[in-house]
């Protein structure tokens, strides 16, 4: 069955879709926005992205993969925002297993064996 | 983790056998997953608990009956832990240790079996090899204890409330448990074959026991349960315990939703294999005699943690002995693990904090003449308000004549003791004596200062 992945931009959106999926292994990796040509303004997320797109694979069948945009470096500063707030996100990137204390802030998601251990561990 | 630090190569074989009710966890042993961690956090729980019927007193005013929930509490703790369980597995794989979740045990000369949950074996061998595998609790060996009565591995993750618990021990263990179940308003009895907190000072854990009386726990001295039967099935059930005392021949009986076996911990060394490489053990209570280097009498085979025998059971100590031995190993260092004045706390409703020699102890390896004995009863500035009890907070020490009045015992009942303990505990290290501990000003208004 493989997995799949959804895009999305935003808090409401993200809790939305992944309440969607519900029932479904879900991870998403929370990333600063990005430009016109493509480029996030976190630099930590750029070198992220690929890492965790090549491991993607270690995923268990049916799994959910959410890429979500966090917003603008502003509101990610803000200490309030509601990413910070409701899913106590500390840093971006985070790369996390849904519904779990699983998770992998900053340098973490650009080590391709801890990604790998979070997409594969029981 | 400290070992490849010194670039060594290091497997981790971390495994647990369900409890007889199908309870299992993750990575971080007995304190992180059944132990230490959710035992606090949940005296914590009984302790708000406290507070909130304190804070009226204070000018707080919130006119609601105050209830708890235990599967709100329980999943809070249980996700804490799981964040610990991943923190170790994260750590461990960024430091390059290789860990397993599979069963290990000696089969020969330098190697090691493993078994994995799903019953996949592989063989490894290694240069040295350290024991660190701890201990499970003891059931009673009556009938009905393993398809009816929980274990602390069971407690901290009870899908659902206790209710009417009877409490079997009257070890910290039991106490600590017994104490946060009352603190969360549930109904509970200890039964108690003998004495109360063995090994530590019996006229504190007399004081801790009428505390724990007059606050609500039941107690049942002088029994033994011999028969669990159910009554009713649930979650919680009913089951009937009949219990013979220890003294005679009377037979009682009750009925609890629950009941806690909480008598002891056997240390995990019979199904390891050690007989295959010629590990000693000691046969009647399993635990391993190491040298003061923590070696067993195998030179490449050393242990830790709460399986050694005539140690100190505490986790801080397991981790110092551990980093201690890896640098000594692997770094040239030659500092050796002390384990004396070890400081440890009771987190009974009303906490205990202790250091060094209990009054008993102390007597016997000196001489009644020889020690001194400084003691006080106080009054917590926090506990006037609300009219708490003015006469249980309790403080003592315990010096050497000989040795210029130093200061061989500490101990101390009464809220926080363990962050009181903490210090005491230092400068007991340092060698403090009575008349330095006079000299020193106190901070006021705390516990502490007395």
């Amino acid at each position: 069955m493989g997995w799949e992945e959804k895009q999305v931009r935003g808090y409401s959106e993200f809790v939305r879709t992944a309440q969607s999926y519900h029932g479904r292994p879900i991870f998403a990796l929370f990333c600063g926005d990005k430009d016109a040509e493509g480029r996030s303004w976190c630099p930590d997320c750029v070198t992220a992205e690929p890492v965790v797109r090549k491991e993607l694979h270690n995923m268990p069948d049916g799994s959910v993969f959410i890429y979500c945009l966090v917003g603008d470096r502003a509101y990610w500063k803000d200490p309030n925002n509601e990413f910070r707030k409701n899913l106590k996100l500390t840093g971006v990137p985070t790369l996390l297993k849904y519904g779990t204390p699983q998770k992998l802030v900053e340098e973490e998601c650009y080590k391709a064996e801890l990604v790998r251990m979070l997409f594969t561990e029981d | 983790q400290e070992a490849a630090k010194y670039e060594k190569k290091v497997l981790v074989l971390d495994f647990v056998k369900p409890t007889p009710l199908g309870n299992s966890w993750g990575l971080g042993g007995t304190c992180v997953n059944v132990g230490c961690i959710p035992k606090k956090l949940m005296h914590q729980a009984a302790l708000l608990g406290q507070a909130l019927q304190d804070a009226r007193k204070f000018g707080w005013q919130f006119t609601e009956e105050v209830n708890h929930n235990w599967m709100t509490m329980t999943e809070s703790v249980q996700n804490y832990i799981g964040s610990l369980n991943w923190g170790y597995r994260v750590a461990l794989r960024e430091k390059s240790v290789t860990y397993e979740n599979a069963y290990g045990e000696f089969v020969g000369p330098h190697t090691v079996k493993t078994t994995n949950k799903r019953g996949v074996e592989k063989l490894y061998t290694a240069e040295r090899f350290l024991i660190a595998t701890g201990e499970r609790p003891r059931y009673l060996g009556i009938p009905g204890d393993k398809e009816y009565c929980i274990s602390s591995d069971d407690l901290f993750s009870l899908p659902y409330c206790p209710g009417k618990t009877l409490v079997v021990g009257a070890s910290y263990v039991a106490l600590e448990c017994a104490g946060f179940l009352a603190g969360l308003g549930l109904d509970v009895t200890v039964m108690v074959r003998s004495i109360l907190l063995r090994g530590f000072d019996q006229d504190i854990a007399n004081k801790i026991g009428e505390y724990m009386e007059e606050h609500g726990v039941k107690f049942i001295r002088e029994f033994v349960p011999i028969k669990v039967e159910q009554i009713e099935e649930g979650t919680p059930g009913i089951l009937k315990v009949t219990a013979k005392s220890a003294k005679g021949n009377k037979i009682m009986e009750g009925e609890y939703n629950t009941v806690l076996l909480a008598i002891g911990r056997d240390s995990c060394t019979r199904n390891i294999g050690l007989d295959k490489v010629g590990v000693k053990i000691n046969e009647k209570t399993g635990k391993v005699p190491v040298n003061d280097e923590e070696q067993t009498n195998v030179p490449y085979i050393y242990a830790i943690g709460d399986i050694l025998q005539d140690k100190l059971e505490l986790t801080p100590v397991a981790i110092q002995a551990g980093r201690l031995l890896v640098r000594r190993l692997y770094a040239g260092a030659t500092s050796k693990c002390d384990y004396v004045n070890v400081p440890t706390t009771v987190f009974t409703p009303l906490e205990y904090g202790a250091c060094g020699y209990s009054e008993e102890a102390a007597v016997e390896k000196f001489g009644e003449e020889n020690i001194e004995v400084y003691h006080s009863h106080f009054w917590p500035l926090e506990w006037t308000v609300p009219s708490r009890d003015n006469n249980k907070c309790y403080a003592k020490i315990i010096c050497n004549i000989q040795d210029n009045e130093r200061v061989i015992g500490f101990h101390v009942l009464s809220p926080n003791a363990g962050e009181v303990t903490q210090g005491f505990a230092a400068a007991m290290k340092c060698g403090m004596t009575k008349e330095q501990l006079d000299n020193t000003i106190g901070i006021h208004p705390v516990c502490a200062e007395v």
